[in-house]
């Protein structure tokens, strides 16, 4: 490694910090999260399986689910529309290992659970059209285009099915809202929780193998942040 | 003047006369260390079990190929040495061979034709085996391994190397003691036993001895003071086994023992070469030989059994680690987010489990190859008949850059009673960039 001149290098810095550690137990320079090159922007981001209009529509969406005004990062600060595509375009979104041979039953029981014959990402690409037809026609724009306000009262209708949506699509509300948690929680290496965002919000120090010496540690916050399953840290 | 020419002259031709006789005279042959009784035929099953202590099927055979066909290559500074074929086959094998050319190949590392063995064939050590146990060992490979035609690739040193004549200078130097084995006096039964099983057939010395200024083991026996105090193999350091803070010292025998039987004890687990070693050879040896190796290491290495457990103290790297602290530095963060789950902030892991990485040979070994190659691609016990779980260490080597693993690394051999100097993102990459295996 060639060390900047006028600079101690970094090896040294580590040897020295460590050892001191080590023998004192002073923790000298902390971990700093890895220098990560930046994702491509949201707005330049090919999509693996959304068209444009699917993708503004999905960006539009998550962003009133969980925005990003008020506390902690909204959804779009952590990519959640890369993790719905990257599921619509996965097994999730193929429905590649779910029971999909008939009969279908599309307007039973929600009880029931999944009863139409089409996989999630077939949901998304029927649904976002119809639903974009109905926010023009109720109020004159497609759902991307609204303000937010009239964005979330969109929402609500969908959510409370006031536009009376075919049986088939009826989960899109529901399958929408918990794509948008698990693009939010999920660790980053699914392409949401940028930077795991989400998860320094809430404390959640991510997937290390052991806490045992905190088990016993009541009401103390744990100190470091947390590590993804790759191993970034933040 | 004239006469001063005549004598060089005829220095001159004495010279190119001793080279000739050096290059072209046959080899002295070593005869049986004993003379066994004309009826001997050894006992069922000994013949396997020498080849077993002998470990001759890790190098004799490729991964996946047929038994002692041959065709490995032993990596070495001068190039590849290709292992022979040693199964009975008359034209690529060794059917032809007399038991005296067998033995010639164990004491003297020399083949039927004169040619001489590089000496990745350990017959310094073999040299100490006893005439029953060559007899055994011919007997099986001559009736019971199965004949394989296979016509491995010959071995092509580079230059002097490949002149296999001057390992006959070597030879002097290094297989040059009395053949057979000779029991301590004033030894029991069981540790010349072990001193038999680790000198001879075991051929530790092969990895575990330091190498002299002729690349021949420093010392064949527990005389020598050199003899097991650590070595290096291909890089990698093959730990002391006999000095200060030794496995040998510091585990009971039964710790030892157990070891050797399964790769996993209460303190450690076996990794690398150590742990081929005990999943073809060690595994099949007896509790009793185990215990006898056990034994003998544990009587060289001066170590008296502890008698009550020492008092464990916290450490300070245990503490930091404990505490988690926000700004603690890379080495042990990295720790708490990779290594922690399963080795613990004591460090100490679990017994027959989790190695510990405090006081871990591997940790902190002169080389730290063998710590790196761990990080970066893990490791697995083996299944052994007392332990059939093949325990498995990830690899870390998709997760953590050279940087990180040099930090990381470095970490470990500072940290908790370890010391042992910083390891570098260079040292990291290198063992990175090496083919795996």
């Amino acid at each position: 490694m060639r060390d900047v001149p006028g600079l101690p290098s970094r090896r040294t810095f580590l040897k020295a910090s460590a050892a001191s550690a080590a023998i004192a137990g002073i923790a000298a320079v902390p971990a700093k999260a890895e220098q990560k090159p930046e994702p491509v922007a949201l707005t330049e981001y090919k999509p693996d399986c959304l068209t444009p209009s699917e993708w503004a529509f999905v960006m539009a969406a998550v962003a009133r689910l969980i925005p990003s005004d008020g506390e902690g990062p909204g959804a779009i600060e952590a990519r959640v529309p890369v993790f719905i595509d990257k599921q619509l375009a996965g097994d999730y979104g193929r429905a590649a290992d779910w029971y999909m041979q008939g009969p279908h039953d599309a307007a039973a029981s929600p009880l029931r659970g999944w009863q139409t014959p089409l996989n999630p990402l077939q949901i998304y690409q029927q649904a976002i059209p119809f639903f974009d037809a109905w926010c023009k026609t109720t109020h004159g724009k497609i759902f991307a285009e609204l303000d937010a306000e009239t964005q979330d009262k969109a929402l609500t209708s969908l959510q409370k099915d006031e536009m009376k949506i075919a049986p088939e699509l009826r989960d899109f509300f529901t399958i929408l809202l918990a794509n948008t948690k698990e693009g939010y929680f999920a660790d980053p290496m699914y392409g949401g929780n940028h930077g795991m965002e989400a998860w320094k919000y809430i404390g959640f120090p991510g997937a290390r193998g052991s806490y045992k010496e905190w088990v016993l540690k009541h009401n103390k916050p744990y100190p470091l942040g947390p590590v993804s399953i790759s191993g970034e840290r933040a | 003047m004239k006469k001063l020419i005549r004598v060089l002259g005829v220095l001159v031709v004495l010279g190119i006369v001793a080279l000739l006789a050096f290059i072209f005279v046959p080899v002295q042959r070593t005869g049986p260390a004993t003379q066994l009784a004309a009826d001997f035929k050894p006992a069922k099953g000994q013949g396997e079990y020498v080849m077993r202590a002998g470990d001759c099927l890790a190098c004799h055979t490729t991964e996946g190929g047929k038994p002692f066909a041959g065709g490995r290559a032993i990596q070495s500074p001068m190039g590849a040495i290709w292992t022979t074929n040693i199964t009975p086959d008359k034209e690529t094998g060794i059917g032809n061979w007399t038991l005296d050319d067998f033995r010639a190949a164990l004491y003297d590392g020399v083949t039927p034709n004169g040619t001489h063995l590089y000496p990745a064939m350990p017959y310094e050590n073999y040299r100490k085996m006893s005439e029953e146990d060559i007899v055994a060992l011919y007997d099986y490979f001559m009736n019971e391994v199965e004949p394989v035609s296979n016509k491995v690739e010959e071995t092509k040193l580079a230059f002097p190397f490949n002149l296999r004549f001057g390992l006959r200078a070597w030879n002097w130097l290094a297989a040059n003691y009395e053949p057979g084995f000779k029991p301590v006096q004033g030894q029991d039964e069981q540790f010349n036993r072990g001193k038999y099983l680790v000198e001879g057939a075991g051929h530790c010395a092969a990895c575990h001895s330091p190498r002299n200024l002729f690349m021949a083991q420093d010392g064949i026996d527990d005389t020598s003071k050199a003899f097991l105090t650590g070595g290096e193999i291909d890089g990698y350091s093959a730990p002391d086994l006999r000095g200060n803070n030794s496995a040998s010292q510091k585990w009971t025998t039964e710790q030892m023992a157990a070891y050797l039987s399964t790769a996993r004890n209460a303190h450690s687990t076996a990794t690398g070469e150590m742990m081929l070693v005990v999943r073809d050879s060690l595994q099949y040896m007896t509790k009793e030989d185990n215990m006898a190796i056990a034994t003998y290491l544990k009587t060289i290495s001066g170590g008296q059994l502890l008698k009550q457990a020492p008092p464990i103290e916290v450490t300070e790297t245990e503490k930091m680690l404990t505490e988690a602290k926000a700004d603690m530095p890379l080495g042990p963060r990295l720790y708490l987010d990779n290594c922690g789950g399963c080795h613990f902030v004591t460090g100490k892991g679990a017994p027959e489990i989790f190695p510990e990485l405090d006081g871990n040979s591997l940790v902190t070994a002169k080389s730290p190859k063998g710590l790196i190659s761990v990080i970066l691609h893990g490791a697995e016990l083996p299944s052994t008949a007392d332990r059939p779980m093949k325990l498995r260490m990830q690899g870390y080597d998709n997760r953590l850059s050279d940087e990180e693993i040099s930090a990381l690394a470095t970490f470990l051999r500072e940290g908790w009673n370890n010391q042992a100097p910083a390891v570098s993102a260079a040292d990291v990459k290198a063992v990175r960039d090496l083919p795996k295996h």
